[in-house]
């Protein structure tokens, strides 16, 4: 179906080709998942394929690429649009019109299909992915999920043989993903459609693809296998595989069900110990802690939005210590975000009161509060405007009238100490967060709030912020996140709180809500259900070395 | 079956209402017809999926309407019921309050209210898109790159406020306009690379699909003739304002441009094969809405033209306060509330048919 042969491709004025010799060839009706880390040159593959690169993208290209018998080298998108669905990553922004049912006739319109034949197949995509309900919604009041799933409907209206898809869920969050890569999987299984995915979350796809191509680095050679045989050889895993590996299980498992028999025959699965859950649960009492190591102290916060009649927040009570690390959890528009806004008073509560280190935050301003409070956005590209790093650092530091400081420390703890130079921008996914990272961080806040830090983070990089978030907590700093993220929470946080609708429904200690939590758990802990195990490192240490691999 | 009306029968309701509305000052027909407005968008938002507030609108009109009656009160003092005195020494405002002169500030307020109520009924039940997408051929291009653009403004804002609010948590104030260039950069790049992205999504889906390929001498021509007739319409335009007297000349001119400039669209057009898309049916009840807009319109301007006082209202003497009534007159207003009428009622409505969930404005 897909033939690559020796590919190279250099964008322009880039000494250094992104592919380099790529050969591979993929069947029809495969669904194929495409890994590696960000900046290995996925997205340029897979731009290959629909002839997006070169003709989009200009540069250099060399060798040959065959789809179904046609050269997309030679027709172009356009020319290919017809047997090629693309779908992007960013579900806001491949949007033409603002309603539903128009964005699907878009392609056909192109094509210059007849309307007979628009009307017959708008109907039946929107039943292929469940979207019927939404047809006459305008795009913008959709959710991510619905609006990906959208996307997807609005290339398939041209009955394409393959799909091609960068990263659809990299911005969305665990049940709107979902969402999506259900509909991929029944897509791939009831029409025989060829799927190529990029995608991060590989705990959810690796059990559905039949074969995953791995792009280790710009200009490697790629590789392409099976699930079980690419990962093991891969050190971008999730953490079932992780430990797979480490307990030297073979074949790997990919699923939790996958998994059980080994970790049972290894005498790991313990008793869940039947911990009242209502213990867990319970609510702190307000003013547990003495009133004067209170860094965040919110007192029955009330806040509605303008134009809204639901309240974000209801009564919210929460006091956070110094050198806490606490996670926000809770699905989307459970107030989150709301709650972390007003830390750092971009909202002001309607009721209620929210003191930060003692300053009550609506006398004081946002700009004399982010000396003490360093909020990092869920969007890094909304702070980076200068033109190199340094720049922005020192924007910062200006704009608190600070001295310039030494912030080699903080560039190398976050890894950044060569792109300092570098224009922010063009950083990769990870690195720019971690731009934003230190253009708040360089004045040393004493509270660090961060809204959905890992989003579009792939493993190594997830990896490593959560190391860089433990050693902020170290030095004795609060840490405040709101995250979809089990893994992340099981790795770092001491303390979850759960929202729902604008309400505290859990806070308590990481370890004890997580293990009595049904989804808000890790991996590691639905495999083993013992207490004692949230991470692969909560294993590994309570098993002799000699043991493992055995 | 969808519960609103087709957007061309949207259009000539507006427009209808709005000419009327332009008439006359009277302000018993001007709430009158206002009633109408307002039954029709009642209607409208709660059958419509797609329809939105026109809360701020509303908003905005009754507020300048609030400004406008005591302004017109204190400022004009003529008229013969005085309501009260204030003390005549007060600069400006001083003197007494008529009656005549709320009555003017009313009327005159009530038709501009009236005038955004019309607007924001016609916003709110018709998709701006949707009607551009039903541009003819030619227009296509300038079509698509309009509803493009409405699309765009609403992202740009709300990423505006995300980058307004992560620069203040930086402790940047904004003060000057020099402060003002944290915000604009990161703005334009998210724009640019937004806009890259849908240039690419749009490719991917064929965009500028199969146009068959013109020789060079043609394109050049057609480039010309756009150029020349755009040129003609702008000289046109001169001409008419610096010769008044000999005013066919700015006509013939204006015309001739516009016509070379449809023709090369119209060439342009031909050579890209696509269709559209329209799922708008066109119903009995739009027949009927847009033939009781007009019976009503022609009948007002009838009535206009064979007595000019019959919609003239004027408080201030030697003219009555009294506004006059004729019932005839009255009905024809009356009839701008056929979108509410219409509608087969919300009782029979299927259940998968009820309002979704709107955006909050």
């Amino acid at each position: 179906m897909i033939h690559f042969r020796r590919v190279s491709y250099w964008y322009p004025d880039s000494p250094e080709p992104v592919l380099r010799d790529v050969t591979f060839d993929i069947e029809e009706g495969e669904f194929v998942l495409v890994i590696g880390p960000s900046g290995s040159g996925k997205s340029t593959l897979l731009r290959c394929i629909n002839g997006m690169i070169p003709h989009f993208y200009g540069g250099t290209f060399a060798g040959a690429v065959r789809v179904a018998g046609l050269d997309p080298v030679e027709l172009g998108p356009k020319g290919m649009a017809h047997l090629v669905g693309f779908v992007l990553q960013d579900p806001e922004a491949q949007f033409v019109v603002d309603t539903v049912e128009d964005e699907l006739a878009f392609a056909m319109e192109n094509q210059g299909l007849s309307m007979t034949l628009m009307r017959k197949r708008i109907e039946e995509v929107l039943d292929q992915l469940s979207i019927a309900h939404l047809r006459h919604r305008r795009i913008s009041s959709l959710s991510g999920g619905e609006k990906q799933r959208v996307a997807i409907a609005s290339v398939l209206t041209l009955q394409p043989k393959v799909l091609v898809l960068d990263e659809p869920t990299s911005q969305l969050d665990p049940q709107a993903a979902e969402e999506v890569l259900t509909v991929l999987q029944k897509l791939n299984e009831d029409l025989g459609l060829t799927i190529l995915l990029s995608e991060h979350r590989l705990e959810r796809v690796a059990q559905y693809a039949d074969r995953i191509l791995w792009v280790p680095a710009p200009g490697r050679p790629p590789a392409l296998g099976a699930p079980a045989e690419i990962l093991a050889q891969v050190d971008l895993t999730p953490p079932l595989i992780t430990l797979a590996k480490a307990m030297g299980w073979r074949p790997l498992p990919l699923t939790i069900k996958q998994a059980r028999p080994f970790a049972r025959r290894a005498g790991l699965v313990g008793q869940p110990s039947l911990q009242d859950e209502e213990s867990v649960i319970r609510r702190r009492p307000p003013n547990a802690a003495p009133q004067d190591s209170l860094t965040v102290d919110m007192r029955d916060v009330w806040y509605t939005y303008p134009g809204t009649d639901q309240p974000a927040l209801r009564g919210i009570h929460l006091q956070v210590n110094r050198g806490e690390f606490l996670a926000l959890m809770g699905r989307n528009g459970s107030g989150k975000s709301t709650l972390l806004k007003h830390i750092i008073g971009l909202l002001q509560p309607q009721r209620g009161q929210v003191l930060v280190a003692g300053h009550d935050t609506r006398r004081h301003s946002v700009e004399e509060l982010a000396r003490f409070v360093g909020y990092v956005p869920q969007n890094p590209g909304a702070l980076l405007f200068q033109d190199t790093l340094q720049d922005e650092l020192e924007f910062t530091l200006r704009n608190h009238g600070m001295p310039p400081r030494d912030y080699t420390p903080l560039l190398r703890a976050l890894g950044l100490e060569p792109h300092l130079e570098r224009y922010p921008r063009d950083l990769s996914v990870g690195e720019r967060q971690r731009a934003a990272l230190a253009a708040i961080l360089v004045v040393e806040p004493q509270v660090i709030l961060l809204d959905e830090p890992t989003r579009g983070l792939d493993y190594p990089q997830k990896r490593s912020l959560a190391g860089f978030l433990k050693e902020q907590k170290a030095q004795g700093r609060t840490v405040i996140m709101s995250t979809h993220d089990v893994e992340l929470v099981a790795e770092c946080a001491d303390r979850v709180v759960i929202l729902g609708e604008g309400e505290v429904i859990v806070d308590g200690p990481a370890r004890k809500v997580m293990t009595s939590s049904m989804i808000f758990s890790s991996q590691v802990n639905k495999l083993l259900r013992d207490d004692r195990f949230l991470t692969v490192e909560d294993v590994l240490a309570s098993i002799p070395p000699a043991e493992v691999g055995q | 079956m969808r519960q609103d009306y087709h957007p061309l029968a949207w259009l000539a309701w507006a427009t209808a209402a709005a000419v009327v509305a332009l008439m006359t000052l009277n302000p018993l027909y001007l709430i009158l017809l206002g009633l109408a407005v307002l039954a029709s968008y009642r209607v409208i938002s709660l059958r419509s999926p797609t329809a939105r507030q026109w809360g701020a609108f509303l908003k905005a009109g009754l507020l300048i309407w609030a400004i406008t009656i005591p302004f017109n009160a204190v400022m004009s003092h003529y008229g013969r019921y005085v309501l009260f005195r204030l003390p005549a020494d007060w600069p400006l405002v001083g003197g007494a309050i008529t009656l005549e002169a709320v009555a003017y500030g009313f009327a005159r307020g009530l038709s501009l209210v009236l005038l955004l109520m019309i607007f924001a009924t016609f916003n709110s039940a018709v998709d701006t898109a949707r009607l551009l997408r039903r541009m003819p051929a030619f227009l296509y291009l300038a079509g698509m790159i309009t509803s493009i653009a409405l699309a765009f403004v609403p992202q740009m804002i709300s990423a505006l406020q995300e980058i307004r609010e992560a620069q203040r948590v930086r402790g940047h104030r904004f003060r000057t306009i020099r402060d003002l260039l944290p915000l604009i950069m990161p703005l334009l790049t998210t724009g640019l690379e937004r806009a890259m992205q849908l240039a690419e999504s749009m490719e991917a889906r064929g965009f500028g699909g199969s146009a068959a390929s013109i020789s060079r001498l043609l394109d050049y021509t057609l480039k010309g003739m756009t150029l020349a007739g755009l040129l003609a319409v702008l000289a046109g335009l001169f001409a008419r304002s610096y010769w008044s007297r000999q005013a066919w000349i700015g006509i013939l001119l204006t015309a001739g441009g516009l016509l070379l400039m449809a023709a090369a669209f119209w060439v342009q057009g031909r050579r890209v094969r696509r269709t559209r898309y329209r799922h708008d049916l066109w119903l009995s009840r739009d027949t009927l809405m847009v033939a009781s807009s007009a019976a009503a319109a022609a009948g007002i301007l009838i009535a206009r033209a064979l007595n000019r006082a019959a919609l003239f209202y004027y408080p201030y003497p030697p003219y009555s306060v009294w506004p006059t009534f004729d019932w005839r007159l009255g009905l024809l207003y009356a009839l701008f509330m056929a979108p509410a009428w219409l509608l087969p009622s919300a009782r029979t409505a299927q259940p998968d048919q009820y309002p979704l969930p709107r955006e909050p404005l």
